[in-house]
């Protein structure tokens, strides 16, 4: 069992990484994208950022958690590691995110095998770690004998910053979503993760 | 072949529907109006909208006899006890005899489920007015035209190199033009050209493609490499084994989240920032369009010759549309477009097509290890959602699904037995 006073040094660890999540979502509301951002660490150090860029490059999958992804992806590679190398650094890293992540990036995040997520607010619309689906929890009914089909499952701790994600939530849309389609179109009111 | 709709819930015989128990009288009809307005406004059926409150019978011998919903009974079904005060001051007023009986917990469906709810005390029916189009069933063109995309996207699954993966095809269904078209691209991103839209001429070729047997796909099988890999390249069916070791000497370049699906939507987006510049690139627009020109005009004219698919709809078909001109709208997302997959898509996949607004997805085989669309999750039945696409899987014949007797697959092949 973890101490009191080593779970009070993990929480300060939590909210200074997140702190660097929240201001690359200070980066995407500068830029009029929906204001949700990440980190991703490995062995305490800073390995990649995203934030959300959906408006910019009109694909709404392109979350912050993807976009720091594929960072990664692509700097391993450069240095010429293997799949087995790159799926090993995965179960290292840990991602710091302002919102809890979507179905679809709970689902990637299991699919790379990351090792924990650290989340400011809850996602009560499209959450998939524990609102609306638990793609965090390994287990599952639908398991294939074959070894490499299994699902993967990661720890996951919400509630980091909650406060300071969901008031760049709000003043993003208490300013109005210029990005937002025009009204005689589909509506749409969502944060983008 | 055929086309089912996957609905948002998951069937239910109707004859095992949810009930709830409710405490009902026979009453006079003359009685009835006061009474049930009164009823309405003591003991409210808040989540029974569906129950009708009074049950109309014919006795023998012609007479009418009315039953009345008084109030919800606890499922104990005790008398005593759990009737609100106002309810037994009503009993009292008008000598009513109070009995137990159930009534279906949800509003019925399909006129199916509708008719063994009435069986049991009457609801009311109201045919789902959807807007998508499809759930109440496909014109014979319109089958033909779905079928010839999912022999297009079948097509190119079986068309990578020496595997077998997924394929992913999004069709503006109102125009009949594919917006975009990729597979799973796990092992060979960068290698791989996905194309922002096929030629027109190559959805014709598809229409009257008739056996998807390529002479690629029947090396494949005949050789050793379809054998021992039994379909772990689809990545939608087998997401989590990218780590695993690869019997092909792949790219050094991989990526596991590119699944067809996540690569088409990339694809169409790159084709809507193409074809509809930002305001912030709207100065080099004019260079922009001479290229665009030459990309998307296969002239109409011509176009309308080769694709006789064009005319199917009955909507008068704009041929502006097709050439790339300011006034055009600029879709969002892909509002309105179909997908087509080969198989039911993950988690991932179906998230990303909710984020993307698609309208429809039709697939022709079932994921059973990591299907979002039914088999594992349900992802159109998530009612929290803020966008709801319409599922539909397409029954193919065997043949049609090129390999179904061949050994090397067993996959497929079982697929295939168990839905029969």
């Amino acid at each position: 069992m973890a101490s009191a006073s080593q779970v009070e040094e993990d929480l300060a660890t939590a909210v200074a990484f997140m702190q660097l999540a929240i201001q690359q979502a200070k980066i995407a509301m500068d830029s009029l994208e929906v204001p949700v951002g990440c980190v991703i660490v490995e062995d305490g150090k800073v390995i990649a950022s995203g934030r959300n860029r959906t408006t910019e490059t009109r694909n709404a999958t392109r979350h912050a958690e993807m976009e720091a992804i594929d960072v990664l992806l692509e700097q391993w590679q450069r240095t010429g590691i293997s799949v087995a190398q790159v799926a090993e650094k995965f179960s290292n890293c840990i991602l710091y995110v302002t919102c809890e992540p979507c179905i679809m990036c709970a689902a990637a995040l299991s699919i790379l095998g990351i090792k924990k997520v650290y989340y400011g607010c809850a996602n009560d619309k499209f959450g998939g770690c524990g609102s609306i689906l638990s793609l965090h929890s390994g287990s599952s009914e639908h398991q294939f004998s074959d070894e490499g089909s299994q699902r993967k499952g990661f720890t996951c701790t919400g509630g980091i910053l909650a406060s300071e994600a969901i008031s760049l939530l709000r003043s993003f849309y208490e300013q109005g979503n210029p990005n937002a389609p025009k009204p005689h179109r589909q509506p749409v009111h969502q944060p983008g993760n | 072949m055929g086309i089912v709709y996957i609905p948002p819930n998951p069937p239910i015989p109707p004859s095992q529907q949810p009930t709830v128990s409710v405490y009902a009288s026979v009453i006079e009809p003359k009685i009835a109006n006061t009474l049930v307005r009164r009823l309405n406004q003591i003991a409210p059926l808040e989540n029974l909208r569906h129950v009708k409150r009074v049950r109309k019978q014919c006795l023998d011998g012609g007479k009418m006899q009315l039953t009345v919903i008084l109030c919800l009974a606890c499922e104990n079904g005790s008398l005593s006890g759990s009737m609100p005060k106002d309810i037994v001051e009503l009993i009292n007023s008008y000598q009513l005899s109070a009995f137990v009986t159930k009534v279906c917990k949800y509003a019925a469906l399909s006129k199916e489920e509708w008719e063994e709810q009435c069986k049991l005390w009457p609801t009311s029916y109201h045919p789902p007015t959807y807007n998508i189009e499809g759930i109440t069933g496909f014109s014979e063109e319109e089958s033909q035209l779905i079928f010839s995309f999912m022999k297009l996207a079948i097509r190119l699954a079986t068309s990578t190199n020496d595997q077998v993966v997924n394929a992913a095809v999004i069709v503006d269904p109102s125009s009949k033009q594919i917006i975009a078209s990729a597979c799973d691209q796990i092992h060979s991103w960068n290698t791989t050209v996905s194309k922002t839209s096929l030629e027109p001429g190559q959805l014709e070729q598809s229409a009257v493609f008739t056996s998807c047997l390529t002479p690629v796909v029947g090396a494949m099988l005949n050789g050793s490499a379809g054998r021992s890999k039994q379909l772990t390249d689809v990545s939608c069916l087998h997401p989590w084994h990218w780590p695993q070791p690869q019997l092909l000497a792949s790219s050094s370049f991989f990526h596991p989240l590119r699944h067809a699906a996540m690569v088409a939507i990339e694809s169409s987006a790159a084709g809507d920032r193409l074809l509809f510049p930002s305001n912030q690139d709207i100065r080099n627009q004019c260079s922009h369009e001479d290229d665009m020109q030459s990309v998307y005009s296969n002239s109409p004219a011509k176009r309308q010759k080769t694709v006789p698919l064009e005319v199917v709809d009955s909507e008068p078909v704009d041929n502006c549309s097709i050439i790339v001109g300011p006034e055009q709208v600029r879709p969002y997302l892909c509002t309105g477009y179909d997908i087509y997959l080969v198989w039911e898509p993950c988690a991932m996949c179906a998230m990303a097509l909710v984020h993307q607004r698609i309208r429809r997805i039709f697939y022709a085989l079932p994921n059973p290890n990591a299907g979002a669309l039914g088999s594992v999750h349900r992802l159109q039945g998530e009612k929290s959602l803020n966008h709801h696409y319409a599922v539909f899987r397409i029954l193919l014949p065997e043949e049609e699904l090129m390999f179904g007797r061949r050994e090397g697959n067993v996959y497929w092949y079982n697929c295939c037995e168990n839905d029969k």
